[in-house]
């Protein structure tokens, strides 16, 4: 019995055609099952995420089973034969090390993530429980995650943030540690600072105020983000309140000032205060963060931040290969 | 040697190694995890010594140099204990251990701590309620003084962006830092009150007028700091600025007073 593996990622094909192989996933037990009739194989494993769709299988004869996918996954999706030209195939011992760098995030877009741990998990769960695996399958992705954990233990390739996004809310948590008792105003409705907020909100910060040159934009962004939107002349009155402020305006110009600041101090009681500027040109000046309480980061800081974290995972990439060689060469995995 | 010193030697040593190897963790950026029980293994050394030279002087053991450091010792290990799992800043233990080395390596000097002291006749309850209650009040603001020290270097690494150590990834979050620096200044403040009006109500000798003078000036320090800031309120810098310099001045101020 070989372990193959099929499929298509972010660096082999567009994203029009990995849509046409993505599975949602309430669906991936049953297309193990479909998989595994399709290729007439023992097993089967569906993983499907927005950046890779790929089938893993247990069968007979490798090259057979990957003809036999790969023209009826033709037929099935309506898709001409060039589609083949963006999937790869991967055998044996090179199918398990492929699953081991995919669980380690080394093969992600954004190297070292660790959502793929959990989605993986999710399509071999899906599998395990549709009773699409058997022997190989299922030891194959136990040992993977295994080995996907020791790479993230022993290795640093998951720290640090590597988006400036990222970053700002890394450092909002330096700063206020849960974020659940914190208020965050953004100032100016563009997409960075949508996306920043976010990623505050995700991470628990209790409420937003958004304020713009255009109100209804600043109402509309609000409400998509459950918070309340201010008018812009008002932004200093919030500011009292908050504890981080992101600023991504059009202005030519700085709109924060350091008497801005100075004025709020009172109020505030000298509690920190966050200002996160992802501005070109600067929304805020920069003797801003010469106020002591203030801890003031221009997109430029964060970018290069993330840049040095996305340089030490590069740096981390021969040392998970070592490990990864190193466990699959101790585990004498069944089919490779 | 007596068993007090061996008890002694045994929570510097440990108290030693947990900040060394508290160190070297962080300096590697990672957690450290054992510092918590190495300090637990130096307080429980600590509790010995006091224990038996309790037992000598048949007193509570705040009687010499030796002893008052050994406690203040004891207290600063009390507090981080109870403070620093609390609220998730273990890393204080890395922070405390080494001043607990200090007071304790002081204290084992040889002359600081009297060999053999002799059992104390006819105690007092209110002057060891005094002696005991300062002492803990110490051990709480030496706290807020180590929690302070922590702030400004996270302090200075946020405002300079140098955030790549070790010990900035370990090193907990701001407000939790503020938070726990000013409970433990109420606490210290508080303690620190009681063992000023047990002084009050003790016996007292003309030369111990200076001391309590001494005592009511810090604490005067300690709650004009506190009033400060719970009403008009201060910046992270300047209150552990203030918790650092308050705590060291009254060191001094005790040493020579």
């Amino acid at each position: 019995m070989d372990l193959l593996c099929l499929g298509l990622n972010h660096r082999t094909a567009p994203v029009d055609v990995r849509e046409r192989f993505a599975v949602s996933s309430t669906k991936l037990g049953a297309a193990a099952n479909e998989l595994i009739a399709l290729a007439e194989a023992s097993e089967g494993v569906v993983i499907s995420t927005c950046n890779r769709t790929e089938f893993y299988l247990a069968a007979e004869n490798a090259r057979d089973s990957f003809e036999k996918i790969e023209t009826r996954l033709a037929e099935k999706i309506q898709v001409d034969s060039s589609v083949a030209a963006h999937f790869y195939r991967k055998e044996k011992n090179e199918a398990a090390k492929h699953l081991c760098r995919v669980v380690s995030g080394l093969d992600s877009m954004m190297l070292g993530e660790t959502e793929i741990f959990g989605q993986v998990k999710q399509a071999y769960q899906s599998a395990l429980e549709s009773g699409a695996t058997g022997i190989v399958l299922n030891k194959v992705f136990q040992r993977a995650f295994g080995v996907g954990k020791k790479v993230r233990s022993e290795t640093s390739i998951q720290e640090g943030s590597t988006s400036v996004g990222n970053v700002a809310v890394d450092l909002a948590e330096k700063i206020f540690g849960h974020l659940k008792n914190s208020e965050v105003m953004i100032l100016g409705a563009g997409e960075m600072s949508r996306i920043t907020a976010q990623s505050l909100v995700s991470r628990g910060a209790r409420s937003i105020f958004v304020a713009n040159r255009s109100f209804d934009r600043a109402q509309e962004l609000a409400t998509e983000m459950g918070g309340s939107a201010v008018r812009f002349d008002d932004w200093q009155s919030v500011l009292s309140r908050v504890d981080v402020v992101i600023s991504s305006t059009g202005a030519p110009h700085a709109i924060v000032h350091r008497a801005d600041v100075e004025k709020a101090r009172r109020a505030r009681k000298y509690r920190p205060l966050f200002f996160i500027d992802i501005a070109v040109p600067r929304d805020i000046d920069p003797a801003v963060g010469e106020i002591e309480e203030v801890y003031l980061y221009d997109i430029d800081t964060l970018e290069q931040l993330a840049e040095e974290a996305r340089t030490r995972r590069q740096l981390q990439i021969e040392q998970c290969e070592r490990i990864i060689e190193m466990e699959l060469d101790k585990l004498n995995l069944p089919g490779t | 040697m007596g068993m007090d010193r061996w008890f002694l030697i045994a929570a510097t040593l440990l108290a030693a190694v947990g900040g060394a190897w508290g160190m070297i963790s962080v300096h590697q950026g990672k957690r450290s995890h054992w510092t918590v029980i190495w300090m637990i293994g130096v307080f429980l050394c600590q509790l010995g010594f006091l224990a038996v030279r309790g037992q000598m002087r048949a007193a509570c053991p705040l009687m010499d140099r030796g002893e008052i450091l050994s406690f203040l010792a004891w207290s600063l290990t009390l507090f981080y204990l109870l403070v620093g799992p609390a609220y998730r800043i273990s890393l204080l233990g890395v922070f405390t251990a080494p001043v607990v080395v200090l007071f304790q390596a002081v204290a084992l000097i040889p002359g600081t701590l009297v060999v053999n002291p002799p059992k104390q006749a006819g105690g007092n309850a209110w002057h060891e309620t005094h002696s005991a209650m300062s002492v803990l009040a110490y051990g709480a603001l030496a706290l807020a003084a180590v929690a302070g020290v922590m702030f400004l270097v996270l302090d200075r690494q946020l405002k300079e962006h140098h955030l790549k150590s070790g010990l900035f990834r370990n090193l907990p979050p701001v407000r939790e830092l503020l938070i726990s620096l000013e409970r433990l200044l109420w606490l210290g403040g508080i303690l620190l009150t009681i063992g000023i009006m047990a002084g009050f109500l003790m016996p007292r000798t003309e030369a111990a007028w200076g001391h309590l003078i001494a005592a009511i000036a810090v604490w005067a320090g300690y709650a004009l700091l506190l009033g400060v800031k719970q009403v008009r309120g201060l910046t992270g810098r300047r209150l552990s600025l203030s918790a650092v310099v308050l705590f060291v001045l009254s060191l001094v101020v005790f040493a020579f007073v």
